[in-house]
């Protein structure tokens, strides 16, 4: 059974149809890249997965179709997103971005934070420790206590890819993760996509413009065009497809 | 080189971020000692003015909690203060409560109010939030000027000292002592809630609320948590007032509170807990400088009169000086101050 499945999910806002019957699914421990010309609806689906658009069609988890619940709940079923800019909270440390996304794993209350029991004390430890395997995934250890926004923009990428990780997430959406990236920071970027997909078996689905990186790690492409599912298949056979490089590429201009 | 440090150096060491720890436990066990050791040289009119600051800072810190770290922006303060002194004094003239009732009642009128005027933040956000908070402190007004009409005339409700453990406090040092625990208890309730899940909730909310849902932190929840939580504050803060005071009036709680407690975090630096209590210090004294001040001017007899349009004037040209100049506030200025030390020592 795949772990996502998105099943002729259609959203229009008015009388603009923004996906059409897009219908594409992604498997645990698969590295699905989602990629099409800009504007052809990529971040669209995420927000749809997410539970901030409200399409019609069926998202399924597992079995379960999670159209119509709330982000905190989409979230809560372990589908972890990373943000085109990062999205992180600058002047919290790196260590505190993280325990963010383990929000809805933490178990303390209020009134236990209040009085600072020892039961909350340990709960947080226990979760700082999660949070510090994460970091340390990533290789960011030495950033711990750092404030993010004191942080040069590929690290802050880096955290973000951290901060989706340390939510122990079943799937990971991950939304250009390589955009403005040096070439170094891409590799390390590849590095890490694939230790994640190698070592947590996590279904990843992954929005990206760089062909060469698609080509390269990509189990699977799927290809959005204008909102509709223009192809799916292994990368050597869609990125050949003539179709594909005409949505790339544009027809060639008349004699 | 011999093996001596030579002095510069050797501060320079004691000033590096390193120590930066060490460093806070200095200064804060030289914050001990001087609170510590104030009230044997104060008169009673520094410990009114002591007393004021500490009242404040509750406040503030609570204030604090909701805009500063939540970024929630409210101007039903001053509302939440007058429900809080209200609760206390109705129950003390009512029923005769003693202090012990009359600070968890306050509490929960607070954490109630909270929740009610929590809700508008559902669906308004930034400036709108602030104006729809303004309802809560018109309400709050209106209802204690209708309790004040019903027990007759204008004047009031007094309050008798509160007593504990069969100790009346009555005195400027009594408490001085009693506020300087309740200060010190709002600080931890409020720091402890900062470096928890909670508190990072807030931030997140504060940040992106998409981003914070998507982390899978419940935006609407986190929201009204911040309200209870700081109304609730704010409420004791207003009751603690009443009984220092020994009176409630109505008439003490004018929207230029409100004004007041926001200038408090935004002079102290928003976001930070030292911050509270900078701004509620500065706001504190301003009036007290700015009155010594014009004292000293030539012909202060003729200005005397316009003293309240002075301090008005003063007070907001200071609130937009920060806002330009420094908008993290004393505190920001402080570690500026730090730093540029640091780096002064560093390069002879």
């Amino acid at each position: 059974m795949s772990e996502l499945t998105i099943d002729k999910v259609t959203l229009a806002f008015g009388g603009l149809t923004v996906l059409n019957d897009i219908s594409f699914s992604v498997e645990a421990g698969e590295l699905l890249a989602l990629i099409g010309p800009n504007g052809a609806g990529k971040t669209t689906v995420f927000n749809c997965i997410s539970g901030i658009y409200r399409p019609s069609g069926a998202i399924r988890f597992r079995d379960r179709d999670i159209v119509g619940l709330k982000p905190y709940e989409v979230a809560g079923l372990g589908i972890a997103r990373t943000f085109q800019h990062g999205e992180l909270y600058g002047r919290m440390s790196v260590l505190d971005n993280l325990l963010t996304a383990r929000h809805l794993r933490i178990r303390t209350n209020v009134i236990g934070e209040i009085l600072r029991l020892p039961s909350t004390r340990s709960e947080e430890r226990r979760h700082r420790d999660v949070a510090n395997q994460a970091l340390h995934f990533v290789e960011l250890e030495r950033y711990r206590d750092t404030p993010v926004a004191d942080l040069p923009y590929g690290v802050q990428k880096l955290v973000g890819f951290a901060r989706a990780i340390a939510a122990e997430p079943n799937v990971l959406l991950l939304d250009e993760p390589s955009a403005g990236l040096t070439r170094e920071e891409r590799e390390d970027f590849a590095h890490y996509i694939l230790k994640i997909r190698d070592q947590l078996n996590i279904g990843m689905i992954w929005i990206e413009h760089d062909m060469q990186m698609v080509a390269d790690l990509a189990d699977r492409i799927h290809v959005l065009d204008y909102g509709k599912s223009l192809a799916d298949g292994r990368p050597e056979d869609v990125l050949r497809d003539p179709e594909v490089i005409r949505a790339y590429l544009g027809t060639q201009a008349g004699p | 080189m011999s093996d001596q440090v030579h002095p510069t150096q050797l501060s320079t060491v004691m000033l590096q971020p390193a120590s930066r720890s060490a460093r806070t436990i200095f200064v804060s066990a030289l914050l001990a000692v001087a609170i510590i050791i104030f009230p044997f040289f104060a008169t009673p009119f520094h410990l009114d003015v002591a007393n004021q600051i500490l009242l404040a800072s509750i406040g503030a810190l609570s204030l604090m909690l909701l805009t500063g770290f939540a970024g929630q922006i409210s101007l039903g303060h001053a509302g939440l203060i007058a429900a809080g002194a209200f609760t206390a004094g109705i129950l003390s003239k009512e029923a005769g409560a003693p202090f012990w009732i009359g600070i968890p009642a306050a509490g929960a009128t607070g954490g109630l109010l909270g929740l009610i005027f929590g809700l508008p933040s559902l669906r308004l956000r930034g400036v709108y939030l602030a104006v729809s908070t303004l309802a809560l402190h018109f309400i709050v007004v209106y209802a204690g000027g209708e309790y004040e009409n019903l027990v007759g005339g204008s004047g009031g409700i007094l309050i008798p000292p509160p007593s504990l453990w069969g100790l009346k406090i009555n005195t400027g040092k009594a408490w001085y002592v009693l506020l300087v625990a309740g200060a010190i208890l709002a600080f931890l309730v409020t720091w402890n809630v900062v470096r928890s899940r909670t508190g990072r909730a807030f931030a997140a909310v504060h940040g992106r609320e998409t981003v914070a849902a998507a982390l899978g932190i419940n935006v609407a929840r986190t929201k009204l948590t911040a309200f209870v939580i700081s109304s609730s504050m704010t409420a004791i803060a207003g009751a603690l007032f009443a009984y220092y005071r020994g009176f409630v009036s109505i008439e003490a709680f004018s929207l230029y509170l409100s004004i007041q407690y926001i200038a408090m975090i935004i002079i102290g630096g928003i976001g930070t807990l030292p911050g509270a209590f900078l701004g509620a210090l500065f706001v504190t004294l301003l009036p007290y400088l700015i009155e010594t001040v014009v004292a000293h001017l030539p012909g202060a007899q003729a200005m005397a009169g316009s003293i309240f349009a002075v301090n008005y004037a003063a007070f907001g040209l200071v609130m937009i000086v920060f806002l330009v100049f420094e908008p993290s506030g004393l505190v920001g200025l402080w570690r500026r101050l730090e730093r540029r030390l640091l780096i002064g020592r560093q390069s002879p």
